[in-house]
C-alpha cells in the first residue's frame, strides 16, 4: 500500500516539472519519481494529455476495442482520464497541476513554477516549446539553474527535426524493423515493438541525474537534447557495426543469432505455447541431446561443432521442434535449466500475476488510487537496501489534483486569485467540453 | 573531461547491460576502471562482429561499442593478491557495480558487510539476470530468454506464428539504460546519506516492467482484464491506413488516426476526399479499408520510401521509411547531426560507432576508444595503489594481472 510517511530517498529535494507524454515520457518520469524526485505533471484542461486519452468523449467503438483495454472496466464515462491504467501506473507519486500554457495567465504561472524548479522534461513535438513561449532561451533566462531535457522523436536539429514519430515510426527509420523480420516474410508481418519508448525514458532519467551532478560544480543548469531515434540506435549496434566493418546489411534475422545454434523459439504442446532456447556450446548441445533422448545427434556430422550446427539449422530446428511439441513449455524450461541449458518458457503476460519468481520478488505492488481503487502495478525496477523505493510515494494524480498545493503552496498565490483562475478556466479538474488533443 | 569528472567507478560488469550503463557514465567523464580476467577479458570481446570476420579480443564490435572511455585493468580474482588489489580499488571508489552470478561477489570479499568496512560511503550495485533472490535466480539465460520470461516476447508475433525476437542483444541494451538511471540514484543516495547503498537489479524485472509493452500491458490487464497490445491478425482497427505498405524500393510504415484523415488526403494529393460523403463518415469502420487502400496503393507505387516518408511527414503524418542497416549508416538526418562517432581500433583502422544517446549542451561528454585488454593495468595500479612498474611486472609473472 502507499504511504505518505516521510523518509529519505535518493532524489529528495529535486523538483521536476514534466510534460513527459506517451510512452517515452512516462517511463522516464516514473523512474525519477520512484527515486524520490518531486515530479509535477504540467497539464491543461483545454488540451487532453495523450497519456490520459485522445478524445474528449470516448467513442464506444474504441472502448469496445483495443483502446478500451487501457481503462478501468472499459468505462468511458466522464472522468475516464483519471482511470487510465498506463497513466496511473507510470505517473504514480506525481502531482498534477493544470495551467493552460496557451493563455498569458497560464504561462505566467508556469514561469513561476520554473523559478522554483530544478528540472523540466518535455517530449512535445519539436516546435511546441517555441510556440508556447517556453523555449530553453526563455526558461533559462528565468532560472539559470534549470536543467531542461527536450526529447522529441528525432532531436532538435536536422532534416527530420519536425517529423512525427511514434514507437513504430522510430524503429522503422533506425533499421530495427528490417532487422527483426521473419526469415520467410516481408516486413508486413513484423509487429511493432515500441522499444524506443522505454529506452528514451531511461535515458532521460539518466541525463537528468548527470546534469544534477554537473550543476553542483558549475552552479548552472543546461539544455539536454535527445533524439529518441538516436538513443535506440544503440540497440541495433551489432548489425550497424557489422555494416561498418564488413559492409553487410543484415535483415530478417528471424529468431536466429549471429553465431549460436540451435537458437530460437520452438513450439510446445498446447495452444500458443513456446520455448525459447539458446545453446551456447558443444557441451550444452550434448546435454540437450541427452535430455531429448537422442544422444546420437551430438556426434551427427551435421551438428558436431558450432560451425556445423550453424550451417545446418534448417535441418536441426525441425528435429528439436518435433520433441518440444510433445512437452509443456514450463516443464521443458525446468528440465533443461536443471541440465544447465539456457531455456525459457515464453511467458504470457496474463499469467505473470501468478509467476512464482515475480511473486517471490514482490514484483507487484498495490497502489490505492482515488478513482481506480487498489490496483497492482510493477514495483520500482531496483531494490535499494538503505533507501527502499517501495512503497511508492502515492498513486497517480487525478487531473489538476494538486492545483491548490502547487499554486497556493509553492507559488503562494492568494485564494482569491486561485478562484479567479478557476473561473477563467485557466485551471480546473475536469477537461473543458471542447478540450482537444 | 565531462560532467562526471572525478567520480570513481569500479566496474565488475561484463557482456551488455552493465557495460552499457557504465558507458553512459564513462562517456560523461566518470573514471570507470573495468576489471577483466587476464586471459579472457569481458565476454563481449568474443561477441564480434570483427573486421573481416577475424576474431580479435581488442577488435570486437560489441566490446568497442560498450566500453568507450573506460580503463581496463586485468586482475585474476582467483588469487588472494588479486582480491586484495580489488579491495583496495574498492576502497577508493564512489561506486562499485558488478554483474557476477549471485553470491560470487561475497566470495571476492566485497559482499555485504565487507565493503562497508573498506568503504562505508560506497554504493554497490548488483546487476543480474533474475536478481539476487527468487526461485529462478540461478537460471541460465541470454537477452532473448530474459525477454521471453519478461512476457513481452509472447505478443511480438504475427497472428498464428511463432514469437519474433528483437535485434540481437537489444533487450539488454534497454535494461542497461535503466540500470544507468538507478545506478546514478544509488550514487546520489549514498553520497547524501554517507551510509553507502546496496542495490539489487534484475534485468528480468526491468524487461517485465518496461513500457514497450511490459508494464503498460500488465497495467491494462489489471484494469480491464484485457491486454492492450495483443497479437493481431492485422494492425488495423479502423478504415485508415495502418502498418506496412510497399514503395518502389522497399517498404514504409504508416500510422493514420481517424482525426488525421485530412492529412492523409492531402498527402496523396486528394483533398477532394476530405469531405467525401461515402468515406468520411465511415473512417472507424474497418470494412471501408479496401476502398481507402485502392486509392492509396497507386500513389505509393510511384514513390520511393524516402519520398513517401517526406510527403507524409510534410502533412504531419507519422509515416516512416523501413530502412535497411545500409540506409541507416547513410541516413541524411543522422549525417546532418554528426551522430556516428569514428573511433580508432587497436591494431589499426577506424569504426563508426553510434554516438551519444543524449547531448548535454552545457557539459558535453567525450567518447574515447574502448581499451585493449589490460591496457591500463600499470597506469591504474601505479597511480592509485602506489605500485611501481616493477611491482606490476612481478604481479604479471605471478599471474595476478
Amino acid at each position: 500500500m502507499t504511504t505518505d510517511q516521510p523518509r529519505s530517498l535518493p532524489l529528495d529535494g529535486v523538483r521536476v516539472l514534466s510534460q513527459a507524454i506517451v510512452w517515452a515520457g512516462p517511463f522516464g518520469s516514473m523512474i525519477l519519481a520512484d527515486l524520490g524526485a518531486e515530479v509535477i505533471e504540467i497539464e491543461s484542461i483545454r488540451h487532453m494529455s495523450p497519456t490520459r486519452g485522445s478524445y474528449r468523449q470516448m467513442p464506444p467503438e474504441l472502448m469496445d476495442g483495443q483502446t478500451g483495454a487501457i481503462y478501468l472496466n472499459r468505462d468511458g464515462s466522464e472522468g475516464f482520464w483519471n482511470r487510465n491504467s498506463g497513466f496511473n501506473f507510470a505517473k504514480r507519486g506525481h502531482q498534477s497541476v493544470t495551467v493552460d500554457l496557451g493563455s498569458d495567465d497560464g504561462r505566467e504561472l508556469f514561469y513561476g513554477l520554473i523559478r522554483e524548479a530544478d528540472v523540466f522534461i518535455e517530449n512535445n513535438a519539436a516546435d511546441v516549446v517555441d510556440n508556447l513561449g517556453i523555449s530553453w532561451e526563455a526558461l533559462s533566462a528565468i532560472n539559470p539553474r534549470l536543467i531542461m531535457v527536450r526529447f522529441p522523436g528525432f532531436g532538435i536539429s536536422g532534416p527530420y527535426e519536425h517529423f512525427k514519430g511514434f514507437g513504430a515510426t522510430m524503429e522503422s527509420v533506425i533499421g530495427h524493423t528490417m532487422l527483426r523480420g521473419y526469415r520467410d516474410s516481408d516486413p508486413s508481418q513484423t509487429p511493432a515493438i515500441y522499444h524506443g519508448d522505454p529506452n528514451a525514458g531511461a535515458h532521460v532519467a539518466t541525463a537528468v541525474q548527470i546534469a544534477l551532478i554537473a550543476r553542483e560544480r558549475t552552479g548552472e543548469g543546461q539544455l539536454i537534447e535527445m533524439s529518441q531515434a538516436e538513443a535506440v540506435i544503440h540497440h541495433t549496434s551489432y548489425d550497424l557495426i557489422d555494416y561498418q566493418m564488413n559492409g553487410r546489411s543484415n535483415a530478417h534475422w528471424g529468431n536466429r543469432h549471429p553465431s549460436m545454434a540451435p537458437y530460437g523459439v520452438f513450439r510446445c504442446a498446447g495452444d500458443d505455447r513456446w520455448l525459447a532456447l539458446a545453446v551456447p556450446s558443444d557441451e550444452a548441445f550434448a546435454r540437450l541431446c541427452d535430455v531429448m533422448g537422442q544422444p546420437e545427434l551430438a556426434s551427427d556430422e551435421r551438428f558436431a561443432g558450432a560451425a556445423a550446427r550453424y550451417g545446418h539449422q534448417d535441418e536441426l530446428e525441425p528435429i528439436i521442434e518435433a520433441w518440444t511439441g510433445q512437452h509443456g513449455d514450463r516443464d521443458l524450461m525446468h528440465r533443461l535449466q536443471a541440465a544447465g541449458i539456457p531455456a525459457a518458457e515464453v511467458v504470457h503476460q496474463a499469467e505473470m500475476f501468478d509467476d512464482p519468481h515475480l511473486l517471490a520478488r514482490d514484483f507487484f505492488i498495490e497502489v490505492d488510487h482515488p478513482d481506480a481503487g487498489v490496483r497492482r502495478h510493477p514495483a520500482p525496477m531496483a531494490r535499494f537496501e538503505r533507501m527502499p523505493l517501495t512503497p511508492v510515494r502515492g498513486p497517480a494524480p487525478t487531473l489538476g489534483q494538486h492545483n491548490e498545493d502547487v499554486l497556493m503552496g509553492i507559488l503562494g498565490i492568494s485564494r482569491e486569485r486561485y478562484e479567479e483562475l478557476e473561473r477563467d478556466q485557466v485551471i480546473g479538474t475536469v477537461y473543458t467540453e471542447d478540450a482537444d488533443r | 573531461m565531462g560532467p562526471l569528472e572525478g567520480i570513481r567507478i569500479l566496474d565488475l560488469t561484463q557482456a551488455i547491460a552493465g557495460p552499457y550503463a557504465t558507458k553512459l557514465l564513462s562517456d560523461h567523464g566518470a573514471d570507470v576502471v573495468k576489471i577483466e580476467h587476464p586471459d579472457r577479458g569481458d565476454v563481449s570481446r568474443r561477441m564480434g562482429p570483427f573486421p573481416d570476420d577475424v576474431p580479435h579480443r581488442d577488435r570486437s564490435g560489441m566490446f568497442l561499442e560498450l566500453n568507450t572511455s573506460k580503463r581496463s585493468v586485468t586482475l585474476n580474482l582467483k588469487t588472494a593478491t588479486g582480491r586484495d588489489i580489488l579491495g583496495r580499488l574498492a576502497q577508493q571508489a564512489d561506486l562499485v557495480i558488478e554483474s557476477f552470478r549471485p553470491g560470487v561477489i561475497e566470495g571476492l570479499g566485497l559482499g555485504s558487510g565487507r565493503l562497508e568496512e573498506l568503504n562505508p560511503r560506497a554504493a554497490l550495485v548488483s546487476v543480474s539476470n533474475f536478481g539476487q533472490f527468487g526461485p529462478y535466480r540461478d537460471f541460465e539465460v541470454d537477452d532473448m530468454l530474459a525477454y521471453a520470461m519478461g512476457g513481452v516476447l509472447s505478443i511480438t508475433a504475427e497472428w498464428g506464428r511463432e514469437p519474433l525476437k528483437i535485434a540481437t542483444y537489444a533487450p539488454f541494451f534497454l535494461a542497461g539504460g535503466v540500470v544507468a538511471a538507478f545506478t546514478l540514484g544509488a550514487l546520489r543516495g549514498s553520497q547524501t546519506s554517507g551510509a553507502g547503498e546496496r542495490v539489487d537489479i534484475s534485468l528480468h524485472d526491468i524487461l517485465a516492467t518496461s513500457m514497450d509493452r511490459g508494464g503498460t500491458n500488465l497495467a491494462a490487464y489489471e484494469y480491464s482484464g484485457s491486454l492492450y497490445f495483443q497479437r493481431q491478425e492485422s494492425a488495423r482497427s479502423t478504415a485508415l491506413p495502418m502498418g506496412v505498405y510497399p514503395a518502389t524500393d522497399g517498404y514504409v510504415h504508416v500510422i493514420c488516426a481517424p482525426m488525421w484523415w485530412d492529412r492523409f488526403c492531402n498527402m496523396i494529393g486528394r483533398p477532394d476526399l476530405i469531405e467525401d460523403e461515402h468515406l468520411a463518415p465511415n473512417l472507424l469502420n474497418v470494412d471501408y479499408a479496401p476502398e481507402i487502400d485502392a486509392v492509396f496503393y497507386p500513389w505509393l507505387l510511384e514513390r520511393t520510401k524516402q519520398e513517401i516518408m517526406e510527403a507524409g511527414q510534410a502533412q504531419g503524418l507519422p509515416v516512416s521509411a523501413i530502412n535497411t542497416t545500409a540506409d541507416v549508416a547513410n541516413d541524411p538526418h543522422l549525417a546532418a547531426r554528426d551522430f556516428f562517432h569514428d573511433i580508432e581500433m587497436p591494431g589499426g583502422g577506424a569504426v563508426g560507432l553510434p554516438g551519444f544517446p543524449f547531448r548535454m549542451h552545457g557539459t558535453p561528454g567525450e567518447m574515447r576508444p574502448a581499451p585493449a585488454l589490460g591496457e591500463h593495468t600499470v597506469e591504474v595500479l601505479t597511480e592509485r595503489l602506489g605500485y611501481s612498474k616493477q611491482d606490476v611486472a612481478v604481479l604479471a609473472q605471478r599471474g595476478v594481472v
